[in-house]
């Protein structure tokens, strides 16, 4: 299964973040609790960590880079062979999110 | 970030406009200080003192007790002594227990001195309805304009944010800078440069033909996403941020409203006696009985409850409508 | 202390001063220090040429006391452009900061913070002089006075607070409208020196700020004074007076000028030569000071809008 990675509420007032840093590369692999990535909010650091095991197969954000609330910010899968696809709006389309907390 | 060639503008929070702002001007005058409740290490409501706390320390960034009157009063006197402070009163409701001294002190020491004393302070607060409740939701900025001596900004955008803050700074009289809670939330562009809003000048945010819609602060956005729709429907709307309340930028409006020769006044406060009242009556003694229609809160205490908050303060249908009924 | 002479001179000076000027017709309502000279010459005496006084409106005594030309102080007081602030602020808003006069603020208790945010910006620059201001038992019901003290008291501010207890808010005497039997036990609270002294005696006055201010000045943080006067006169020259003549007649006998001067006399260090010598001097003084206003113009109509942005 593929899933896209967006934040659909952080906070009720949230519209846009910023993403700091990324913990992981491509192809890391992430068990549930795992740190994937520390976002800026206009009020607050939050840390988005996994909820699911997961590969991580694509950043769409980089660090420093400001997304909009709902915007996919990466793409995951369960196995890393998987087709993933390569940008937003492809995975905009993806229907699952992946669990993160 | 001075001197660097400006490429491309930085995006940033709202409140980090403001951070930015007050930083870079601590940095160049040792007279700007800071005072207010949890701008210390807490970095402020908005973390919109963040950061300064730790550049500057605890002498030029200073947590005050629960003491608006005095605070503001220490910050006019302090700023008649030499120094250029900036008072944070976290919200615009408590700006009333600080009115003695702004009003009776600072806006009129030049004036009582015959030009010999003045009085450069900025007071910093934060007007607007977001749930908050009847004694923490008021825009007053219309209560100010009315006071000789005191400038009044409201920015709408990050850029002005940061431009106004600058210019507030380096004011040599007292200046009421109003931002807005749900501001906050937001994020846009600031220049890379160092650049000054002029404190007396509105922006025209959106080129239009057939009404004018004079607004400020965070209503701003509410009206350039009423007039979206409106354009949908045929309806050019010109919309001018005011920015400058006091003085008002007579020049900029008379302009846009002698193409448009329609006016609405759009504002979170209240209509009697507010900013658009005087928006209108100016433009009347331009122009004399062209349309007009002022949208404001409803004549009512803005509620904590959402569905009462949401009846009293203007939205994007509001807009629309009120924009309709004077093109009709 | 200074020149015991040069003290009776001043206080002699401010009476002198607000006698002319409460004579003459054209001065408006005035806010008269008559029987309260030894406070603000006191106060004064202790101040030195960095420091900065504020009062509140009734300001004549603190602006003569801490030097402001009697001349342009006259000017100002009648509305004349020679005056200390172009003849625009009137007694309520005197101000002179160049010989160490802050102001005056004519708003009680209004001037408070005010002092503070002086003191503070002496703290912040690291300028020397302290910071003295003056405020009546009237000030001492308003809330800011609470919100000043404890600013001042945890920032160790260099602040001294004096208030001058003349026992009267207009016609409404202290005992009727404040708890505190002692108006500086409040400040104890903020742990800052506190003393209440006799500010009828120009000696007891001038000690108690000699020794307040000496605290403030080495950075102990701020100090409070109260000093108990009598106000001779009524609120000001158009309010009406509400005391028995035998009453003010019986506080008149303590004139703090008189008692100064007699003890002055009483240890021989000066005699009746002196005080004639000083009264025809302070004559001279303030006929030049009416003569100097009066040959300066009103300002035009068109300064309304001058010095407002």
């Amino acid at each position: 299964m593929i899933y896209k990675v967006s934040l659909q509420a952080v906070a009720p007032d949230v519209g846009e973040i910023r993403v700091l840093e990324w913990h992981g590369a491509h192809g890391a692999r992430f068990e549930i609790g795992d740190l994937i990535v520390e976002l800026e909010t206009h009020k607050a650091l939050v840390e988005v960590r996994a909820g699911q095991p997961g590969v991580l197969r694509r950043v769409l954000a980089e660090a420093g880079e400001w997304a909009r609330i709902g915007v996919p910010l990466a793409v995951f899968s369960d196995r890393e062979d998987e087709p993933a696809p390569d940008d937003i709006e492809a995975a905009a389309d993806l229907m699952v999110d992946f669990v993160i907390d | 970030m001075s001197g660097e060639p400006s490429l491309s503008p930085l995006r940033l929070f709202f409140r980090e406009a403001i951070a930015r702002s007050v930083g870079e001007e601590m940095r160049r005058d040792p007279r700007v200080i800071v005072m207010g409740q949890d701008v210390g290490a807490f970095g402020g409501s908005y973390r919109e003192f963040s950061g300064l706390f730790g550049e500057f320390g605890g002498a030029r960034v200073r947590d005050t007790p629960v003491a608006e009157a005095a605070m503001v009063g220490l910050g006019v006197g302090a700023a008649a002594a030499g120094l250029r402070p900036l008072v944070s009163i976290t919200y615009m409701d408590f700006m009333m227990l600080g009115l003695d001294p702004l009003v009776n002190y600072g806006a009129k020491l030049r004036y009582k001195t015959g030009g010999r004393m003045t009085a450069p302070v900025v007071i910093k607060t934060t007007a607007g309805a977001k749930g908050q409740g009847v004694a923490h939701s008021q825009c007053i900025e219309a209560w100010l304009m009315s006071v000789p001596g005191l400038k009044v900004v409201a920015p709408s955008t990050v850029a002005d944010a940061y431009g106004l803050m600058k210019a507030a700074l380096r004011e040599e009289g007292p200046v009421v800078y109003v931002d807005h809670k749900r501001l906050f939330p937001s994020a846009g562009e600031a220049p890379r440069d160092e650049i000054l809003t002029p404190i007396g000048q509105a922006c025209i945010r959106r080129a239009g033909s057939d009404l004018t819609i004079a607004t400020h602060g965070y209503m701003t956005g509410v009206v350039l996403e009423a007039v979206d729709v409106l354009a949908g429907e045929g309806l050019s709307c010109e919309v001018v941020d005011l920015r400058t309340l006091s003085p008002l930028d007579v020049t900029t409006l008379s302009a846009s409203v002698g193409r448009t020769r329609r006016l609405l006044t759009v504002e979170e406060g209240q209509v009697t006696c507010g900013v658009g009242a005087e928006v209108a009556a100016r433009m009347r003694e331009s122009f004399g009985a062209v349309p007009m229609a002022r949208l404001g809160a409803l004549a009512a205490p803005v509620s904590f409850n959402p569905v009462l908050e949401a009846a009293c303060i203007p939205d994007a249908g509001r807009v629309c409508s009120a924009a309709r009924a004077l093109c009709g | 202390m200074p020149d015991a002479v040069a003290l009776l001179r001043k206080m002699m000076l401010i009476r002198a001063f607000e006698e002319a000027l409460a004579r003459r017709p054209d001065h408006g309502f005035q806010l008269l220090s008559t029987g309260e000279e030894a406070v603000s010459v006191g106060l004064c005496a202790a101040l030195e040429s960095d420091d900065q006084l504020l009062s509140g409106g009734r300001s004549i005594g603190a602006a003569l006391a801490r030097g402001v030309d009697p001349g342009r102080l006259m000017a100002e007081l009648l509305g004349r452009t020679e005056g200390t602030n172009r003849g625009k602020g009137g007694r309520g808003h005197v101000a002179d900061p160049g010989v160490g006069f802050f102001g005056a603020h004519a708003v009680v208790g209004g001037n408070l913070s005010i002092a503070a945010g002086v003191a503070l910006s002496r703290q912040v620059l690291g300028a020397p002089g302290i910071v003295a201001v003056m405020f009546g038992d009237g000030a001492f019901g308003a809330g800011v006075l609470h919100e000043t003290l404890n600013i001042a008291a945890i920032w160790r501010l260099p602040l001294l607070f004096v208030c001058n207890n003349n026992q009267l808010s207009v016609s409404t005497p202290r005992s009727a409208v404040l708890a505190p039997k002692v108006l500086s036990d409040l400040a104890r609270a903020y742990g800052m020196p506190a003393r209440t002294v006799d500010g009828m005696s120009l000696e007891a006055v001038a000690d108690a700020a000699a020794d307040a201010a000496r605290g403030v000045r080495a950075g102990e943080g701020p100090a409070f004074l109260e000093l108990e006067s009598l106000r001779f006169a009524s609120h000001s020259t158009s309010a009406r007076e509400t005391r028995d003549r035998d009453v003010l007649a019986k506080m008149r006998t303590r004139c703090p000028i008189q008692r100064f001067q007699g003890a002055l006399m009483a240890r021989g260090e000066i005699d009746e030569g002196v005080v004639a010598g000083l009264r025809r001097e302070i004559d001279l003084a303030v006929a030049d000071a009416i003569a100097f206003a009066e040959a300066s113009p009103f300002p035009a109509p068109g300064e309304a809008l001058t010095d407002v942005w």
